[in-house]
């Protein structure tokens, strides 16, 4: 009686494995969506700044030297009038524990996959030949230099300190979806006397990804 | 156990195996909003140096189970590894399908129970996250849900 029986379930079963094969192999629709990477984005503050934002203030560093100071020849610190000390990288570290004696740089670039931009980006800063007084005079932008620093960072030099020439500096290369930021402590070199007066010039920071 | 009853047995453990099994369900209804979504950067942090891009979409969920109804099991959505880049998909329900995350490659149990109707529709709020190493501008993500009957 067994016997009898089996040779229709054996079709019935063969019959729901060819069915269930069938459905497996049908072209199943499903949700899908196209999606664009982020654009190619740099980000450069310079003192005050605002994150991933723009920010229109233009930083004072000054010297006021006395007569007597003029005349030590001995360089002199500048301050500045930036208020920034926290870090614009996300958290908020007190990069710039003094504001009032420095200036925070920082610079990030990013891109989405090779295709999307070249592999780093430049910080550069240019400067005038010289700073000048509403007289005429001036002072080689030479005689201004800084020194940088970064409490907490392992790498507190990631833009080297310098002394601006008159032209176009590179400070830095950064390297795809890298955020570096550090203090500048300015300094007036006071290598010779000069004419009473006040001297202006201004240096301007870039960050290009061409 | 004698001779004859072999023979039967075997029959038996084929049945339940042919009937456990993974289904690719139809949701050729299913729609995002928008159609196309541009990411955007994450904040770059000492924590999370690249960042990352993100993005929001709205799904409309519609899975055709028609050929289910009855059938007890477990619904995942998958989603397949479109490149060696991860995309991370985040996302809340507002209807029957469970919320949760998955990540390129994987599949993650949206619903579990007896299909009970023709279709199962909810709406998907899904956030997108991936790191800035893409190998293309753009890229096509194709998600699909599967049906594993007990």
């Amino acid at each position: 009686m067994n016997t009898a029986l089996r040779p229709p379930v054996l079709r019935l079963l063969g019959a729901g494995l060819l069915v269930a094969a069938g459905l497996q192999a049908l072209p199943a629709q499903a949700w899908s969506l196209t999606i664009a990477a982020a654009s190619r984005r740099v980000f450069l503050h310079v003192g005050n700044g605002t994150a991933n934002g723009n920010n229109g203030t233009i930083n004072l560093v000054t010297a006021t030297l006395t007569g007597a100071q003029l005349l030590s020849g001995a360089p002199q610190a500048m301050t500045s009038n930036s208020t920034q000390s926290g870090s614009l990288y996300g958290d908020g570290y007190t990069t710039c524990p003094t504001p009032s004696t420095q200036v925070i740089v920082g610079a990030s670039y990013r891109r989405s996959n090779p295709g999307n931009g070249p592999a780093s980006a430049t910080l550069r800063v240019t400067s005038p030949a010289s700073l000048t007084s509403a007289a005429g005079d001036t002072i080689p932008f030479s005689q201004i230099s800084w020194t940088v620093s970064a409490p907490g960072s392992t790498n507190p030099n990631v833009i080297p300190a310098g002394t601006f020439n008159g032209a176009t500096q590179t400070l830095a290369t950064i390297p795809a979806n890298t955020y570096i930021e550090n203090c500048h402590t300015f300094s007036y070199a006071n290598s010779a006397i000069r004419a009473a007066g006040t001297y202006n010039g201004r240096v301007t920071y870039t960050l290009t990804s061409p | 156990m004698n001779a004859r009853s072999l023979p039967a047995l075997a029959l038996a453990l084929a049945c339940v195996a042919a009937s456990a099994a993974t289904h690719r369900l139809d949701d050729s209804l299913s729609h995002t909003t928008p159609p196309t979504a541009q990411m955007e950067w994450l904040p770059q942090t000492p924590g999370d140096r690249d960042g990352g891009m993100e993005t929001w979409v709205r799904v409309n969920i519609h899975i055709d189970t028609r050929d289910w109804v009855g059938r007890s099991g477990r619904i995942y959505m998958v989603l397949p590894r479109d490149q060696s880049s991860s995309i991370e998909a985040v996302w809340t329900t507002r209807g029957p399908l469970r919320s949760g995350r998955l990540v390129s490659g994987e599949r993650a149990l949206v619903w579990t129970g007896t299909i009970g109707s023709d279709s199962l529709r909810d709406q998907m709020q899904v956030r997108l996250r991936s790191g800035p190493d893409w190998q293309s501008a753009s890229r096509r993500l194709s998600f699909h849900f599967e049906f594993d009957t007990d």
